[in-house]
C-alpha cells in the first residue's frame, strides 16, 4: 500500500512537471490550435458551451490527464479495481494540484496586469487566458483540478477493463497468427528470403524516385532534394558512426568543405572564377575527403570522447573561420557566397526535377557503396573496431589505417552532399553550415538504426521530412528531435530500423533479427 | 627441436612495480606449454608483451627466431600468433560466422576498391572465406550457430567460438588465457582433450595461461611457474608439482593437497 | 641462468618525427612573434599587457570551475557530460531572476525614495542570487544524471554519449522556449557596476581591477580550495575516489554507488551554477546558447590539465583563459578568432600530450 501510494506521487508529480513544462514552453497553446484545425473548426464556433480553442485545449489536456490514469492503471496492473481506481485519482489529484497551482498563480499575475511574458516569453495574455478555460483564476484553476482528477479516473477504469478483458493482448495474438499463417505459406516465405524480395522492393523504390518529382511540383522537389541530401550525410556519417563506431560531431565542416569549394570555384565573385560543375563535383568530394584524412590522422590515437569534442571544435572552427572578417577576401565572409554555379547537361540547365534526380542518383551510389563495403573484409574490420578495438587489433587489423578509410570515406559523401547543396541552392553562406547541420544529421543516423541503410533513409524523413509537413510544430522541432535523441537511447539504442546482419546459414538460421545494443 | 617462441630476459615495468622480470621461455614447436601462478604473478602482462600490446623495457622475444620487438598487435597476428581472453571478449553484436570472419582478416587481401568493384579475385576470396569460417565452426563443435549473435551463444559456445576466431588467422602459436575459466569438471575435461586436437590435427604450438591445477597437469608438456613476475620454476608437470618453491608460492600448501 | 638481457630503445616513430617538427615549427613562430611585439616593434604597453592577463585569469577562474564538473563526473562515470555547459546557463539565469526579482522590491528610504532591495542590500543579493543559482543548478544535475545517464549506466559508450548529446539540446531549447532566444542584459547591484573598479598606475596608463572581476576571481578560488579539501579530507570525498578507482569494489566496501553518483552530479551541478552567476555578473548577458562555447571550452582545460585531475582542471581553466586573452596579440591574429585557437590548443595538447598537462587520472586498465 505504501510503495502504491508512493507511486502514485511520483506520477503525479512527473505529469505535473510535464504538463507545466508544456505550458512554460507555449505549446499548450500550440497543440490547442491544431487540433482546432485538425478538426475542422472554425475559431468563431462554439462547442459544449467552450469556444472552439478552448474546447480544443480542453481536449489537449484531457489527454494528458486519460494518459496519467492509463499510465497508473497499468503500473497498478494485478490489483484490484478499487486499488487502481484509488491511485489513478490520487495521480489526477497531484498532478492537477500542480496545474491549478500554476494557472491560479500565472492567472492572477495575469489579471492584476502583470507582463509575464517579458521574462517567460510564451506567457502571453492569451495563452495564460486559456491555460484557465478562459474563466477568472480561481474557478480556471478549480476547472483544471476537477477535469485532470476526473480524466485519470476515466482513463483507469477504461484500461482496468481494457486489461481485464485483455483485448489487445487478443488482438495482438490475432496479429501475430494471421502473420504467422502468411509466413506459413512456403511461396511467401521462400520469396521473402530470396535476394528477389529485397530487388523487388528497391524497384519499387526507383518508381516512386523516378515519377515522383514529376508530379510533386517545386516546392516538394525542393523539400525531398533536402531529405536526399540529409540521407546521403546520414549514410556518410552512418560509415562513421554506425560501422566504425567513431563519434563524429563535426561532420558538418566537411559538407561546407564541398560547399565552398563549389561555391567558390563556380561563382563569379568573390574569386571570378566560373569553372564548370562538373569539373568540380569531383574537387570537392576530393577537397572534403583530404581534410577529412588530415584531421583525422593526429587525432585518431585518442580515445572516441576526445575525438567527438575535437571534431566539434573542428566543426566550429570551420564555421568561425568561414564567416571571420579576416577571411572575406576568401571566403565571402558572414553574407555568403551567391550565384553559385550549377550543373549544365549538354546544354540542359537543371530544374528542380532534374537536380532531384541528381541527387537521388548520389544516394543510391552512396547506397551501393555502404552496402559493397558492409559486406566485405573492410565492413567487418570497422564492425569489429566499433565493438572492441583491442581485440581487433589482436585480429590483425590496422586501427589506423581502417579509422582513417572509415573518415575519408564518409567526409567524401559529405563533400558531394555540400556541393549539390551549394549548387541547387546557388548560394552558400556561414549559417547553412552551423552545428545544428551536425546534430540533425547525427540524430537522423542514431533514431533510425546506427549501421542501418533503411533506418538511415527513415531517420532524415523524420527529422526533415515529417517538420515540413507538421510545420505549426517549427519551433518545437529541436525540442523534440533532442527529447527523442535521449528516449530512443532510453528505450531502443538500436533505432527505429535496426540493423539486421546477413545470413549465412540460409538452412539454420534461428531468429537474430531486432539485434539490440 | 623447432623453437616456437622463445623469450629472452623480458622485463616490464609499470613505474615502480615491476610486473615481469627477466622471464626466459623456450616453447618447442607443436608443444603444449604452460604458464601458471598466482594471481597478480604478470601471466597476462606477459601475454601482451608477447603480442604487442606492450613493449618490454628489456630483452626480447623471439618467434621463429625472428624478433617480435617494435611490431604492433596486428604485424604480430600477421606473423602467426593468435590469442584468446581470459574474460571472452568476442564482438557481441555479430553473428559468429562474423567473429570468425573477422579472425580470417590477416590472411584476405580485398581492399576497400576491390570491395566496391567486386572484382573476381575478391568474390572467390569472400566465398573461401565463409566455406574456412563454416569449417571452423564445424570444428569447434559449433556447427549451425553461424548466424546467431555472439553474445546470444551459451557460455561454453562462447569460449569455443573465440578460439575458432583465433584459429581463423591460421596461427602457428596459439596463446590461451584460462581457457577453462567458469568451467565446470566436465567442460574442463573437455577443453583438455579439445587442446590435445588443436595440437595434434592442426600442428599448432600453444601457450597456456591457467589457474586450474588438474587441467595444467592434465594438458602440458611442459610448465614454468610465474610468481611476482619472476619465474621460479620450469620443468615436466611432475617436477613442477614436486618443487618446493612453486609449493611455497601457491599457500604453502603442498601441491597434491591443492590439486584435490 | 638468465641471459643478458639487452636493454631496449625506444624507435622514434614517424609520428614522433611529425610532432616535434611541427612543435619546432609552432614554438619558433611562438619565440619570434614574442621577439617582435615585445622588443622589435612593440605595439602594446605594459598597462594592455597586464589587462589582457587579468580578464583571462578571471575568465579562467570561471573555466576552472566548469570544467572541475567535467573531470569529477569523467572521473567517476568515464563520461564526457555534454550537458554540463547549459547546467552553468540554468545557474546564469537562477541569479538573474533573482536579481530582476529583488529590483522589483522598494525598500524607499528618506534619502533615496526609489531604492529597491538590490541596491540596499548588495551583499545580501548577491548571496541570494548565489544559493539559487547554485541550487538550482545541482538539481539540474541531479535530475540530468537520473534521467538521462543513470538507466545507461552499463551500456556501450556511444550511448550514454549520444544521451548526453540530446540532454544538452534539450536544455538549451527548453529555455530558448521559455525565456525568449534575445539575450538578456545581467542587472548587477550598482556597486557592482560592470567596468567599474580599482584603478592601478602602470607604466602610462591605468588598468582597472574591476569589483566584477575580483568578486569572480576570489569566489572561484575559494570554492576551488573547499573543493580540493571536501575531496581529499572528507568521507564523501573519500567515497567519491574509492568509486572513480573501481566501483564494483567500492560497492563491495559499503559504499553506495548510486548515491556517490548522484553527489557528484550534484556538486558538479552546483560548481557549473556558481560559475554561471559570476559569468553573469562579471560579463552581463544571459541567453540560452550562453553554455555552449564555455562547456567547450572548459571541456577544453580539464583536458589540458589532464581530465580526471582536479588540480590539473584549475590550472587548465586558468592556462586556457590567459591563452585566450592573451594569444591572440601574441600570435597576431584577429580577436575574432579567439574561439579558433581554443580549439586550436586543444587538439595541439592532444597531439602532443594526450594525457594532458598533469597527465590523466585513470583508473581502468587501457588494454
Amino acid at each position: 500500500m505504501k510503495t502504491q501510494l508512493k507511486s502514485s506521487l511520483n506520477a503525479g508529480i512527473t505529469f505535473g512537471i510535464v504538463s507545466l513544462f508544456l505550458y512554460l514552453i507555449g505549446f499548450t497553446t500550440t497543440a490547442s490550435q491544431i487540433i482546432q484545425n485538425l478538426l475542422k473548426l472554425k475559431p468563431a464556433s462554439t462547442v459544449l458551451g467552450m469556444d472552439s480553442l478552448t474546447f480544443s485545449f480542453a481536449l489537449f489536456i484531457g489527454l494528458i490527464g486519460l494518459w496519467a490514469g492509463v499510465n497508473q492503471a497499468r503500473s497498478q496492473k494485478g490489483q484490484p479495481f478499487g486499488t487502481v481506481l484509488l491511485s489513478a485519482v490520487l495521480t489526477g489529484l497531484v498532478h492537477g494540484l500542480i496545474v491549478a497551482l500554476a494557472a491560479y498563480i500565472t492567472g492572477s499575475l495575469n489579471a492584476s496586469g502583470v507582463k509575464m511574458n517579458t521574462y517567460l516569453s510564451q506567457l502571453l495574455p492569451a495563452s495564460v487566458k486559456l491555460f484557465l478555460f478562459n474563466q477568472t483564476p480561481v474557478l480556471g484553476a478549480l476547472s483544471q483540478l476537477a477535469f485532470l482528477t476526473l480524466t485519470a479516473l476515466v482513463g483507469a477504469a477504461v484500461t482496468y477493463g481494457l486489461m481485464v478483458s485483455n483485448v489487445f493482448g487478443k488482438l495482438a495474438d490475432a496479429w501475430r497468427s494471421m502473420w504467422k499463417q502468411v509466413n506459413a505459406v512456403p511461396a511467401i516465405a521462400k520469396f521473402r528470403a530470396s535476394p528477389y524480395f529485397s530487388y523487388v522492393m528497391y524497384s519499387l523504390l526507383l518508381l516512386v524516385m523516378v515519377f515522383v518529382p514529376l508530379r510533386a511540383g517545386q516546392y516538394w522537389n525542393y523539400t525531398l532534394g533536402t531529405v536526399g541530401i540529409y540521407v546521403l550525410l546520414g549514410l556518410g556519417l552512418n560509415i562513421v558512426v554506425g560501422l566504425a563506431g567513431l563519434l563524429n560531431l563535426g561532420y558538418v565542416a566537411f559538407f561546407a568543405i564541398g560547399a565552398y569549394t563549389v561555391a567558390l570555384l563556380t561563382s563569379p565573385a568573390p574569386h571570378g572564377l566560373v569553372w564548370n560543375f562538373w569539373l568540380v563535383l569531383p574537387l570537392g568530394i576530393l577537397a572534403a575527403t583530404l581534410v577529412g584524412v588530415l584531421l583525422v590522422v593526429p587525432v585518431l590515437r585518442m580515445r572516441g570522447d576526445y575525438l567527438a569534442i575535437v571534431t566539434l571544435g573542428f566543426g566550429e572552427i570551420i564555421r568561425i573561420l568561414s564567416k571571420s572578417d579576416a577571411l572575406t577576401w576568401l571566403t565571402g565572409g558572414p553574407k555568403g557566397v551567391n550565384n553559385v554555379g550549377g550543373p549544365v547537361l549538354f546544354g540542359w540547365v537543371f530544374d528542380d526535377v532534374s537536380y532531384l534526380y541528381l541527387i537521388f542518383l548520389s544516394v543510391l551510389l552512396a547506397i551501393f557503396v555502404t552496402r559493397r563495403l558492409q559486406n566485405s573484409r573492410v565492413g567487418r574490420a570497422w564492425e569489429s573496431m566499433r565493438e572492441d578495438e583491442t581485440v581487433s587489433r589482436a585480429m590483425g587489423i590496422n586501427i589506423l589505417k581502417h579509422k582513417v578509410l572509415a573518415f575519408a570515406i564518409g567526409a567524401a559523401f559529405a563533400g558531394l552532399g555540400g556541393v549539390l547543396f551549394a549548387a541547387r541552392n546557388q548560394f552558400t553562406g556561414p549559417e547553412d553550415h552551423n552545428m545544428m547541420v551536425s546534430i540533425n544529421v547525427l540524430s537522423a543516423v542514431i533514431v533510425g538504426g546506427m549501421g542501418s541503410i533503411p533506418g538511415v533513409i527513415a531517420g532524415a524523413f523524420v527529422l526533415k521530412g515529417l517538420p515540413e509537413i507538421l510545420r505549426e510544430l517549427e519551433n518545437y522541432r529541436v525540442l523534440a528531435f533532442a527529447t527523442l535523441l535521449v528516449v530512443m537511447m532510453l528505450v531502443r539504442p538500436a533505432g527505429i530500423l535496426p540493423a539486421s546482419r546477413r545470413k549465412f546459414e540460409h538452412e539454420n538460421a534461428p531468429g537474430n533479427e531486432g539485434s539490440k545494443q | 627441436m623447432i623453437v616456437a617462441l622463445e623469450t629472452r630476459g623480458v622485463v616490464k615495468q609499470f613505474g615502480g612495480l615491476v610486473a615481469v622480470n627477466n622471464v626466459d621461455l623456450v616453447v618447442p614447436e607443436n608443444s603444449i606449454f604452460s604458464v601458471i601462478g598466482p594471481n597478480g604473478a604478470g601471466k597476462t602482462t606477459f601475454y601482451n608483451c608477447i603480442t604487442g600490446f606492450y613493449t618490454p623495457e628489456k630483452g626480447d622475444v623471439l618467434f621463429y627466431g625472428e624478433s617480435l620487438l617494435g611490431l604492433s598487435p596486428d604485424q604480430i597476428t600477421y606473423h602467426g600468433i593468435a590469442r584468446t581472453y581470459q574474460n571472452i571478449r568476442l564482438f557481441s553484436t555479430m553473428s559468429a560466422i562474423e567473429n570468425i570472419m573477422v579472425g580470417e582478416h590477416s590472411r584476405l587481401n580485398a581492399s576497400w576498391a576491390e570491395a566496391i568493384i567486386r572484382t573476381p579475385r575478391m568474390v572467390k576470396e569472400e566465398k573461401a572465406a565463409v566455406e574456412e569460417a563454416r569449417r571452423l565452426l564445424n570444428f569447434v563443435g559449433l556447427a549451425g550457430l553461424g548466424d546467431q549473435a555472439a553474445r546470444n551463444l551459451p557460455y561454453g559456445a562462447q569460449r569455443r567460438l573465440e578460439i575458432a576466431r583465433a584459429l581463423a588467422s591460421k596461427p602457428k602459436l596459439l596463446l590461451l588465457d584460462e581457457p577453462t575459466a567458469g568451467m565446470n569438471p566436465n567442460e574442463t575435461a573437455e577443453m583438455v582433450a579439445f587442446v590435445h586436437r588443436l595440437r595434434d590435427e592442426l600442428g599448432i604450438s600453444i601457450l597456456l595461461i591457467e589457474h586450474d591445477m588438474r587441467m595444467v597437469m592434465g594438458v602440458s608438456d611442459r610448465i614454468a611457474v610465474l610468481d611476482y613476475g619472476e619465474k621460479i620454476a620450469e620443468g615436466s608437470p611432475t617436477e613442477i608439482q614436486n618443487n618446493p618453491r612453486v609449493i611455497e608460492a601457491y599457500l604453502g600448501k603442498p601441491m597434491s593437497e591443492y590439486e584435490a | 641462468m638468465a641471459t643478458e638481457s639487452k636493454v631496449n630503445k625506444k624507435k622514434v616513430s614517424t609520428y614522433q618525427i611529425v610532432q616535434i617538427i611541427l612543435g619546432v615549427v609552432f614554438g619558433g613562430y611562438v619565440v619570434w612573434r614574442l621577439y617582435q611585439i615585445l622588443i622589435a616593434n612593440p605595439v602594446y604597453g605594459p598597462d594592455t599587457w597586464l589587462r589582457f592577463a587579468i580578464a583571462g585569469i578571471i575568465l579562467g577562474s570561471v573555466y576552472a570551475l566548469v570544467a572541475i564538473g567535467y573531470t569529477l563526473v569523467y572521473g567517476i562515470l568515464h563520461m564526457i557530460n555534454f550537458a554540463h555547459g547549459d547546467i552553468m546557463m540554468i545557474g546564469a539565469f537562477g541569479g538573474y531572476f533573482v536579481f530582476e526579482a529583488l529590483k522589483n522590491i522598494q525598500t524607499p528610504t528618506l534619502a533615496d525614495p526609489k531604492l529597491n532591495f538590490l541596491n540596499a542590500h548588495p551583499v545580501i543579493s548577491v548571496i541570494l542570487a548565489f544559493v539559487v543559482g547554485v541550487s538550482v543548478a545541482a538539481l539540474s544535475g541531479y535530475f540530468l544524471e537520473r534521467i538521462a545517464y543513470r538507466p545507461l549506466r552499463n551500456a556501450p559508450r556511444l550511448v550514454p554519449l549520444i544521451s548526453a548529446i540530446g540532454a544538452s539540446i534539450f536544455l538549451e531549447n527548453a529555455a530558448m522556449l521559455m525565456f525568449g532566444a534575445q539575450r538578456r542584459d545581467f542587472t548587477n547591484p550598482l556597486v557592482l557596476t560592470r567596468g567599474e573598479g580599482w584603478e592601478i598606475p602602470v607604466g602610462g596608463g591605468t588598468v582597472i581591477l574591476t569589483y566584477t572581476g575580483v568578486l569572480t576571481f576570489v569566489l572561484s578560488i575559494v570554492i576551488l580550495v573547499l573543493l580540493y579539501l571536501l575531496v581529499q579530507r572528507t568521507r564523501m570525498g573519500r567515497a567519491m575516489r574509492a568509486v572513480a578507482e573501481n566501483k564494483n569494489v567500492a560497492a563491495l566496501m559499503g559504499i553506495n554507488v548510486d548515491g556517490i553518483i548522484s553527489q557528484t552530479f550534484i556538486l558538479s551541478g552546483g560548481l557549473a551554477g556558481a560559475a554561471g552567476v559570476m559569468w553573469g555578473i562579471h560579463l552581463g548577458l544571459v541567453y540560452y546558447f550562453l553554455g555552449f562555447i564555455p562547456g567547450i571550452k572548459a571541456f577544453t582545460s580539464a583536458v589540458l590539465g589532464g581530465i580526471g585531475n582536479l588540480p590539473g582542471a584549475m590550472l587548465g581553466g586558468l592556462f586556457l583563459g590567459a591563452v585566450e586573452s592573451l594569444g591572440p596579440a601574441v600570435l597576431g591574429i584577429d580577436f575574432q578568432l579567439k574561439d579558433v585557437l581554443a580549439f586550436g590548443i586543444l587538439v595541439l595538447v592532444l597531439i602532443f600530450r594526450p594525457t594532458g598537462i598533469l597527465g590523466e587520472v585513470l583508473s581502468e586498465e587501457k588494454v
